[in-house]
């Protein structure tokens, strides 16, 4: 059980550095971890119509549409630094990107409130009911 | 005809995509970071990932919200892994509280920080630093002062009173968010074809209930019910609360992973069963330790009215 007194620092400092990047959540698992020309090949054959945008990945139709964080929250892309040898070392993740909104795309639907990417975002505001103390902790939190 | 893909492991993963509560990075007035810690999940009793703010401060969880079939574009990157991870604020007192039962079988009043130690997860006696943990301890415990010393003894008449309030905090959220609790909601398809009023204050409460259960032991959850005057519903398939779904989407919890490594060979996904799309949701497994926000999405339960 030795893993479970590893812990994961997350270096905070790092969020002045972190650029805000663009962000889009694709229906279809991409077998890659690494970069790509996405503002070439993706972002620039975004349509943007008025409620929703569309684009074609790979001969699909996506339909897509803007999601902002809850208040009080913030998108963050963490991404670890200096992986150790073993798993009973501390770990270390930056923060690389940050984000207030991101992009989710369908294939084919045309996105609506029930999506439930769309509905994640309740999530926050629920938690606070179920899991916090009181008003003022909310209060705090959202400033 | 269709070839069968062989998908390639994730191994390589090294980045997460997370929408955190902004006190989370407000790092102005301390010098010291958050981190990701193990910690005894109250109702599932393996480990499952938390964060304990900067300083200890404030306690999060870690929830991660997973579709099937989904990467991230992150700048002029991909990143294969698709789930969205979220840190919420949450009240320590629910990780103190197993400790406190255990420990009040003793009929004692005991010291708090020689109560709430575990050899598994040593990062628990953290939870005692959170801003609140002392302050609250009442809500759960019978509090007792000799010679400024704070003695406690778990009191389950307390901790019905302080989860009874949690729940109705929750169906006030609910009711504001308008979130589908009723049986009109059609799990295929997640569309709200009940207006807020069509729903009874029983479907308010047995939702909220099933939430809460996701921070309690099986015990408590039960004995929570009864407090609540809820009547323990019968047919065991179609009327479990949400709470118990989670025995389905929590089952194969490889909580003591290492939540770096939730991609591995032995994690590479099954070739997709037709499901729907509720089926889906609640098939979402939590491999990392992370809980899944299932319970969530899961479809309310019918009750059964008589």
């Amino acid at each position: 059980m030795s893993c479970n007194t590893s812990v994961t620092h997350v270096h905070v400092s790092s969020v002045d550095q972190a650029q805000k990047a663009p962000v889009h959540l694709i229906p279809c698992e991409i077998e890659h971890n690494g970069p790509a020309q996405v503002s070439q090949y993706f972002t620039a054959t975004i349509k943007d119509r008025k409620h929703e945008k569309t684009v074609s990945f790979r001969g699909r139709g996506l339909k897509g549409q803007e999601l902002s964080c809850p208040q009080g929250y913030t998108g963050l892309v963490l991404k670890e630094i200096n992986k150790p040898g073993s798993d009973q070392e501390d770990r270390t993740v930056k923060v690389s990107s940050v984000f207030d909104k991101l992009t989710y795309w369908n294939l084919e639907t045309p996105p609506n409130s029930d999506d439930t990417v769309v509905r994640a975002m309740d999530w926050p505001d629920l938690a606070e009911a179920v899991s916090t103390f009181n008003k003022i902790n909310l209060k705090f939190m959202v400033q | 005809m269709a070839t069968k893909k062989r998908r390639t492991p994730n191994i390589q993963s090294d980045s997460w995509v997370v929408i955190a509560a902004g006190s989370v990075i407000d790092s102005q007035m301390h010098d010291s970071n958050p981190a990701f810690v193990r910690l005894r999940n109250p109702s599932t009793d393996e480990a499952s990932l938390y964060m304990l703010g900067s300083c200890d401060e404030q306690l999060y969880e870690v929830k991660a919200f997973d579709e099937d079939f989904h990467s991230w574009f992150v700048g002029q990157t991909v990143q294969r892994d698709g789930r969205l991870l979220f840190v919420t604020p949450m009240d320590p007192l629910y990780l103190i509280l197993p400790y406190l039962i255990k420990s009040g079988k003793e009929g004692k009043f005991q010291p708090v920080d020689q109560v709430v130690m575990d050899e598994e997860f040593p990062a628990c006696c953290r939870l005692l630093r959170c801003t609140r943990s002392l302050a609250s301890l009442h809500h759960i415990a019978e509090e007792k002062e000799v010679g400024g010393l704070k003695f406690h003894r778990y009191s389950e008449e307390k901790t019905m009173n302080w989860l009874q309030k949690k729940v109705e905090r929750t169906v006030v959220a609910l009711k504001k968010r308008n979130i589908s609790v009723g049986e009109g909601v059609k799990s295929t398809t997640y569309v709200r074809v009940k207006s807020e009023s069509d729903y009874c204050e029983e479907d308010y409460l047995r939702y909220a209930h099933g939430l809460i259960s996701e921070y309690i032991s099986e015990d408590l959850s039960k004995a929570l019910l009864r407090h609540l005057q809820l009547p323990e519903l019968t047919s065991p398939k179609e009327t479990e609360p949400p709470s118990k779904k989670r025995k389905l989407s929590d089952k194969p919890v490889e909580a003591g992973e290492d939540y770096t490594k939730f991609n591995s060979a032995d994690f590479a996904r099954k070739p997709p069963k037709k499901m729907t799309a509720a089926q889906k949701t609640l098939a979402k497994v939590d491999k990392t330790g992370m809980k899944p926000m299932s319970s969530f999405f899961s479809p309310k339960v019918k009750v059964e009215k008589k």
